[in-house]
C-alpha cells in the first residue's frame, strides 16, 4: 500500500491540475490556428486583390467575410465533430454576428471611414478581440494580437501607396504565422 | 480511508491519466500531442502507456492518416473510475491533515 503525505498530495492534485489546463489549452489553441490560418489566408488575399483593383475593394472584402464564416462554421463543426467539444455553438455565433454588426455600425453606419481607415479599422478591431480574449485564455493570443496590432499602425502611418500590400503581409501573413506558431505551442 | 492508485500513482502516468480525463470520453490523444503535454519522452511515454494499457486503464488505437502512422490513447471507463479515485483519495488525504491541525 502507497502511504504519502499531505505535502506530496497536494502536490500530485497541482500537476492533475496543470495538465488539466494545459489540455484545454492546447484544444483552444488547436481550433484558434485554424482559424488564423484560414483567416489569414483570406486577408493576404483581400489586400492583394485590394491593391490589384481598388474601386472593387468594397465587394471584394464583402466576399471574403462571407466566404470567412462559411469557412468558420465548418471548421467549428469538423473541429466539434473530431474531438466531441463543442467548440462553434449558438454563443459563439452570436459573438461572430455581434462583432460584425457592432463593426459595420460604426465602420459603415456612423462614420465615414476611408478605404486606408478602413483597412486598419477592422484588423485592430479584430486584434483588440483577440487580445482580450488571450487574457483568459492563453498568452498567445495575446502576443498576436498585439503584434498585428503593432505592425498595422506602423503600416498605416508610415506606409504610403503600398499599404494593401503592407497589410497583406503583416495581417494575411502575421495571422498565417501565428496560426502555425500556435500549433507549436 | 480509500487507497491510492499504485499503477496511477507513478507521477508520469498520473500527467498521462490527468491529461486524458480532461478530455471528454472515448476522446483520445495523439501519441505526439501526449509526449508534449506531459514532457516525457517517446520511449518513457511507451512504457508507461503500456503500463496503463495492461491494466486496463487505457486503450491504444494505432492507425494510418495518409501514410503516417498514428497512435492515439484514450483513457477507458474502467480507468476514468480509477483516476477519480485516486484523487479522491489524494483529496482525502489534504482533508485529513487539515482536520489535525
Amino acid at each position: 500500500m502507497i502511504s504519502i503525505d499531505p505535502k506530496e498530495a497536494a502536490s500530485a492534485l497541482s500537476d492533475i491540475n496543470e495538465i488539466a489546463h494545459r489540455v484545454r489549452q492546447s484544444t483552444i489553441y488547436n481550433f484558434a490556428s485554424l482559424m488564423l490560418i484560414m483567416w489569414g489566408v483570406l486577408v493576404l488575399s483581400g489586400n492583394i486583390a485590394s491593391y490589384l483593383w481598388p474601386r472593387e475593394g468594397g465587394y471584394i472584402w464583402m466576399a471574403l467575410n462571407v466566404v470567412g464564416l462559411a469557412g468558420s462554421f465548418a471548421i467549428g463543426i469538423f473541429e466539434s465533430r473530431r474531438t466531441s467539444v463543442h467548440s462553434f455553438d449558438l454563443r459563439m455565433i452570436t459573438a461572430f454576428l455581434l462583432f460584425f454588426a457592432f463593426g459595420i455600425l460604426w465602420s459603415i453606419g456612423l462614420g465615414h471611414f476611408t478605404p486606408r481607415q478602413l483597412g486598419v479599422f477592422w484588423p485592430t478591431y479584430f486584434m483588440m478581440v483577440y487580445t482580450v480574449v488571450g487574457l483568459w485564455v492563453g498568452l498567445a493570443f495575446v502576443a498576436i494580437g498585439l503584434g498585428i496590432t503593432a505592425l498595422t499602425l506602423i503600416g498605416y502611418f508610415f506606409v504610403g501607396g503600398w499599404f494593401d500590400l503592407w497589410m497583406a503581409v503583416v495581417n494575411g501573413g502575421g495571422l498565417v504565422v501565428g496560426g502555425l506558431w500556435m500549433r507549436r505551442s | 480511508m480509500a487507497e491510492l492508485d499504485d499503477i496511477i500513482h507513478q507521477p508520469l502516468r498520473l500527467r498521462i491519466m490527468a491529461a486524458l480525463n480532461a478530455l471528454p470520453a472515448a476522446v483520445g490523444l495523439e501519441f505526439s500531442r501526449l509526449k508534449k503535454l506531459t514532457g516525457a519522452t517517446d520511449g518513457n511515454l511507451g512504457a508507461h502507456i503500456e503500463t496503463l494499457a495492461k491494466a486496463g486503464y487505457v486503450a491504444v488505437d494505432k492507425a494510418f492518416v495518409g501514410k503516417k502512422p498514428q497512435t492515439t490513447v484514450t483513457a477507458t471507463a474502467a480507468g476514468r473510475g480509477a483516476f477519480a479515485r485516486h484523487v479522491a483519495t489524494l483529496q482525502e488525504i489534504i482533508a485529513a491533515s487539515a482536520g489535525q491541525h
